[in-house]
């Protein structure tokens, strides 16, 4: 079963690799510009974002949650960053650091209200996706945009820092960071623990409750940075910033192999799921096909995706439904 | 007199090669309690299912109302009238009860109107016919535990039942509802619905059953009308046999007491004035029957339901368990009843399900040590022979004993001064028995205080240095395991007074 | 108390009723009324789905794109100068359709269907973006207010509404497939056990809920003189809003439709009640956050009391 299930999982990822390579050939064959380094850093650009948040929502879903507000708290931070530069006359540095504190708010809602009165992340998220949303909105008064940004904080997310796009490098700091917090800590060993089985992870003596909010108060901060991010590229904070931002994320993750039941997934799995999705949709503009088929491409994948995770539970369903009938029953009675 | 409304000819049902049922031979007249009685892994459920149609029988035959019954299966049983009640009703909690009870009796097709006063008028009736005084308007959520087993007897009732089986009914229900309960019984009695009682309370028995049968070890070992009967026989008959000397004999002396509780309750779990010590080195073996509180005391010692009431004392310090974690921080381990729910994480491997309580210890800094962590793992393997492919294997891979000697692998990792062990030979092989046996011995020699909860009784009697006695959510009596029998330990668990040896 | 929820919602709507009555008086006016009546009546209508949808235990977010889809298609067949009597069950199918995608997927391979309606609501507002580029469709004179004068209309569709409230709320509770519906949310495998297949009921709640998506949506089309690719955006949260306040439990099993029927007339006084008070209509999305994080607080503190 080990086996099995390891080689799967390495397949998973290597079947991924090879369609984000086989995407790269196709419209770089396709689009006469698609392979230069500028069009590369596009893409970085473009998917930052997006990329943040999928990174983040790995370890939720490994614990067998999901946060569908993190895309919302992506306009919440963006346009509450510009008001307290604007409004409050924060340096851009003393904003964004408080906006990384709102964001660990708005993440501890969402966990207290999981952990501490034990409702589905599902609804509790969907209630913090229309709140959060909504007070961009009534910030805002739905019109109000924060420009004029000065270009020490445009740089961010417009220039090139190491000969890379500026934002890169932060993107590979959280990489590296969610990636060693998910495969070379306990931490991460516990969200797999407590997504295969919360009540056998409280029987082992892990804190179960701590660690689930640990995941969201993560994802709250990360999508403050995401936020930071997208207001700089953008030169811009809008109450809409990154709307719909969290079915990309999710999709990421669940095409990168993780099994949206929990306990099973990989950091660098949601990587390629986020080139996979990133290369589609900068590649489909170059192959001068319209920007909703990328849209559309990427929901088809997320339903493919979530089929072949099904598959192989329910050969284990039928396979463990065949092994344990007899034996437990004999067990019980001899 | 007319053919018996269920007959039983020697039936016999092996699993592999386990043989549960050893040519068992049963009747069950109309208007007639006839009790099935027996230890754990008697035989009792196996016998159970095969009348349900659950399982087919190997061998034997199987008579109902006086026809022989080829080939039972669950939808035939319960076309012939046959309906269990099992502990835990299977009921819908949001309905109301009328219609509980009305949609196991109506049609499946979906299109057609339900008349609610018809549906009322019927649930009245069969909740009168159960005596149950539950407006049928009632949401079953709302409805105590023995009314939602009237509800489920008035529905099989409905259902036409004539064998109605009922399988431990009194496990969770007060004395007064038992009475109840029992005038429900009597009056089924009268309709002439043939009942078959399960239960471990033998004074139930008496109160209720005309004719009782006895199963040991998949074999019937009497059919005794109650009347001629006394418990001390029946206890006889249930336990009769030569406790086998294959269990290691105890080596260590008791050190100093470790653990030491005083008057422990916990009013959600039901347990109260729990007061005993255990000592390094001694085996405290924890009889009693199924629902008497053993796992809920093991279960407010590892912090999962903290105790409210009482103290508990570690080698002389006081100390308060508020959660699990604090409990293995104290030196507390428990390997619990439900290995694969609860005793293992069965799609990690058995290296991670090593480590999994001591990631504080073994990981400083919480970074994941792959060396230390598979050094550890194959230390266990080796040292409680664990049978497994590789320490990465996933648990899952492994039979039920060697995944029970991953669970205690990870406890005895975690260094503990006292140690749980709930069941733990439970669903475990002869071979794989024997060695946790010795392992359980070895780990008291090494000066381990070890609490076993067991239901086997000859692992309580071979392995205690000291027996205590559950029954009703408190230890009732404390025996020593040397000069403690079958007949004591069953005797003092099913609530006798007079030591059965007696007589 | 069993309709503690209900009665709940019923009392805040009427003390929101009655500040506006004092407060803002200007509210009680015929006409206005009469138009906000008929603007919700679709949203109505997909509440009434959505119920039945979390009754089951599941939940459908993919609603606002199948009406974009189904009142843009019904917008095209009606300007082929088709007759109302083909468009409208035409415009039902199409909804039974893409519900029945959500249903094989969700019943038949037992996948969570949070994420299926998110990948099937990508999905299709995608596809429809494709295809139309955000192009409004205009209609044939004949199609507004079915070609009945406005207010004649306006009655209608609030005719419509109400009847399929009334006569789905009479079936949920006197007909056995609704009764179904109530039994696999409480617990699919006693349902199982008692004869009901919980994936067939689970599947033709999901097709039901694209056929009443598909009315909705024509309720809708014949309001204006065009088609609007974007109608429907934001009605799965306003509906979930709804039905999760008006008592319907996330968790399944429980609630009713009038429930659901109070909570859409508490959100649908919302917005006009925000500008009659001089608040900002901005501030409508995150009251209705606010709603449902209150709603599933209550129910938290109260099974968390409950089993304490």
């Amino acid at each position: 079963m080990k086996n099995f299930l390891r080689s799967n999982i390495a397949k998973h990822e290597t079947v991924l690799l090879a369609v984000v390579i086989t995407e790269w050939f196709y419209f770089n064959s396709v689009g006469a510009h698609f392979g230069s380094l500028d069009n590369t850093f596009d893409i970085v650009r473009h998917s930052v974002e997006i990329g943040l948040l999928a990174l983040v929502m790995t370890p939720i879903i490994l614990t067998g949650g999901i946060d569908l507000s993190v895309g919302s708290l992506l306009g919440l931070c963006a346009i509450l960053f510009g008001k307290l530069w604007r409004d409050a006359h924060f340096s851009p540095m003393a904003a964004g650091i408080c906006t990384l504190g709102i964001g660990a708010v708005a993440g501890g809602l969402n966990a207290t209200l999981i952990t501490w009165l034990r409702l589905p992340p599902l609804i509790v998220t969907l209630g913090t996706y229309s709140l959060f949303r909504g007070l961009a909105e009534a910030i805002t008064h739905g019109v109000d945009t924060f420009t004029k940004f000065p270009d020490s904080f445009l740089f961010l997310g417009q220039e090139r820092f190491l000969g890379m796009p500026a934002q890169a490098p932060i993107f590979i700091l959280v990489a590296i960071f969610v990636w060693l917090l998910v495969h070379r800590t306990t931490f991460g060993r516990s969200f797999r623990v407590i997504g295969f089985s919360p009540e056998g992870a409280r029987y082992a003596g892990i804190p179960v409750e701590r660690r689930i909010a640990m995941v969201y108060v993560l994802a709250g901060i990360i999508s403050a940075l995401a936020a930071i991010i997208y207001t700089a590229r953008l030169g811009q904070a809008k109450a809409d910033a990154g709307t719909g931002y969290e079915l990309y994320a999710i999709t990421a993750v669940v095409l990168g192999g993780t099994s949206i039941f929990g306990g099973i997934g990989t950091v660098h799995g949601t990587l390629l799921g986020v080139a996979a999705i990133a290369i589609l949709s900068n590649g489909l503009v170059h192959a001068r096909q319209p920007r909703e088929v990328a849209g559309m491409l990427t929901g088809l994948l997320l339903i493919l995706a979530l089929c072949s995770s099904v598959v192989p539970k329910l050969f284990a369903r039928l396979r463990a439904r065949r092994q344990t009938a007899a034996p437990i029953q004999a067990v019980k009675t001899s | 007199m007319s053919a018996p409304l269920l007959q039983l000819n020697s039936i016999t049902k092996s699993f592999d090669a386990v043989r549960a049922l050893k040519g068992v031979s049963f009747s069950l007249n109309a208007g007639e309690v006839h009790a099935l009685l027996g230890e754990n892994g008697a035989g009792k459920s196996t016998l159970i299912k095969v009348i349900t149609g659950a399982h087919q029988s190997n061998t034997g035959t199987i008579e109902i109302n006086g026809k022989t019954v080829e080939k039972l299966t669950p939808a035939s049983a319960h076309k012939l009238g046959v309906a269990a009640i099992y502990q835990q009703p299977a009921l819908f909690p949001d309905l109301s009860a009328a219609e509980n009870i009305a949609l196991g009796l109506e049609p499946p097709s979906a299109l057609r109107g339900i008349d609610w006063s018809q549906r009322r008028a019927q649930a009245r009736e069969l909740l009168k016919r159960v005596g149950a005084d539950i407006d049928p308007g009632t949401e079953v959520r709302e409805l105590s535990m023995p009314q939602q087993q009237l509800v489920e007897i008035a529905r099989s009732l409905g259902k036409g039942a004539r064998i109605l089986i009922m399988d431990e009914p009194t496990a969770s229900l007060t004395q007064k509802e038992v009475e109840l309960l029992f005038g429900v019984i009597r009056q089924l009695r009268k309709d002439g619905v043939g009942i078959i009682y399960i239960s471990h309370r033998l004074e139930e028995i008496f109160a209720v059953a005309d004719r009782v049968t006895v199963l040991r070890d998949g074999e019937s070992v009497g059919t005794h009308p109650v009347s001629e009967i006394d418990k001390a026989k029946l206890i006889r008959l249930m336990v009769g046999r030569e406790v086998a000397a294959i269990y290691p004999p105890s080596q260590s002396v008791p050190g100093a007491v470790v653990l030491a509780l005083s008057k422990i309750g916990c009013a959600q779990s039901q347990v109260h004035d729990v007061s005993f010590e255990v000592r390094a080195g001694e085996v405290f073996g924890l009889a009693g029957l199924v629902g008497a509180g053993r796992t809920e005391l093991a279960r407010i010692l590892f912090g999962i339901t903290p105790a409210d009431s009482g103290t508990i004392q570690l080698n002389g310090k006081t100390i308060t368990i508020q959660s699990p974690q604090s409990a293995i921080d104290d030196g507390i381990g428990y390997v619990p009843e439900d290995r694969r729910r609860h005793g293992v994480i069965l799609e990690m491997s058995v290296a991670a399900n090593t480590t999994m309580s001591i990631h504080r210890r073994i990981f400083p800094g919480t970074w994941l040590r792959s060396g230390a962590e598979r050094e550890l793992a194959q230390k266990y393997i080796r040292d409680l022979a664990i049978k497994t492919f590789s320490d990465e294997s996933h648990v899952n891979t492994l039979s039920g004993g060697n995944q029970q000697k991953v669970a205690l692998a990870r406890w005895l990792a975690s260094g503990p001064k006292v140690l749980i062990l709930d069941e733990p030979t439970q669903g475990v092989d002869v071979g794989a028995k024997s060695e946790i046996h010795k392992l359980i011995r070895n780990l008291a020699a090494q000066g381990l205080a070890v609490i076993m909860i067991s239901s086997d009784l000859p692992e309580i009697l071979g392995m205690s240095d000291r027996i205590g006695i559950m029954r009703a959510g408190t230890i009732t009596s404390i025996l020593d395991g040397k000069t403690a029998d079958a007949g004591t330990v069953m005797a003092a668990a099913l609530g006798q007074t007079r030591p059965a040896t007696a007589l | 108390m069993k309709y503690f929820r209900e009665i709940s919602v019923a009392l805040a709507l009427l003390a929101l009723l009655i500040a506006l009555a004092i407060v803002a008086p200007a509210f009680y006016q015929p006409q206005p009324l009469l138009s906000l009546a008929t603007r919700e009546a679709p949203t109505l209508i997909v509440a009434c789905g959505m119920a039945l949808v979390i009754i089951c235990r599941q939940i459908d977010i993919s609603v606002a794109s199948q009406f974009a889809i189904c009142s843009v298609c019904a917008g095209l067949l009606a300007s082929m100068k088709l007759p109302l009597v083909i468009v409208l069950p035409a415009s039902i199918c199409i909804g039974a359709i893409l519900g029945s995608i959500n249903g094989v997927l969700i019943a038949g391979l037992g996948l969570p269907s949070i994420v299926v309606t998110l990948a099937t609501m990508v999905t299709w507002r995608e596809a429809l973006r494709w295809q139309r580029q955000g192009e409004f469709v205009n209609l044939p004179d004949n199609v507004q207010w079915f070609g009945l004068s406005q207010s004649a209309g306006q009655w209608t569709v609030i005719a419509i509404a109400i009847t399929l409230l009334l006569v789905l709320a009479v079936c949920m509770n006197r007909m056995a497939a609704g009764r179904f519906v109530y039994a696999v949310g409480s617990d699919a495998e006693a349902a199982r056990l008692a004869g009901i297949p919980p994936q067939r009921v689970t599947f033709l709640t999901f097709a039901f809920m694209g056929a009443l998506v598909g009315l909705a949506a024509m309720m809708n089309v014949v309001q204006s003189p065009q088609v609007d690719p974007k109608s429907g955006t934001g009605i799965e949260l306003k509906t979930i809003a709804a039905v999760v306040v008006g008592g319907v439990a996330i968790s399944g099993g429980r609630g009713n439709l009038w429930g659901a029927f109070a909570g859409i007339l508490l959100l649908a006084c919302i917005s006009p009640a925000l500008t009659h008070l001089h608040i900002e209509s901005y501030w409508e999305k995150a009251i209705q956050g606010m709603i449902i994080l209150l709603a599933v607080v209550a129910d938290g503190i109260r099974t968390k009391r409950g089993s304490a």
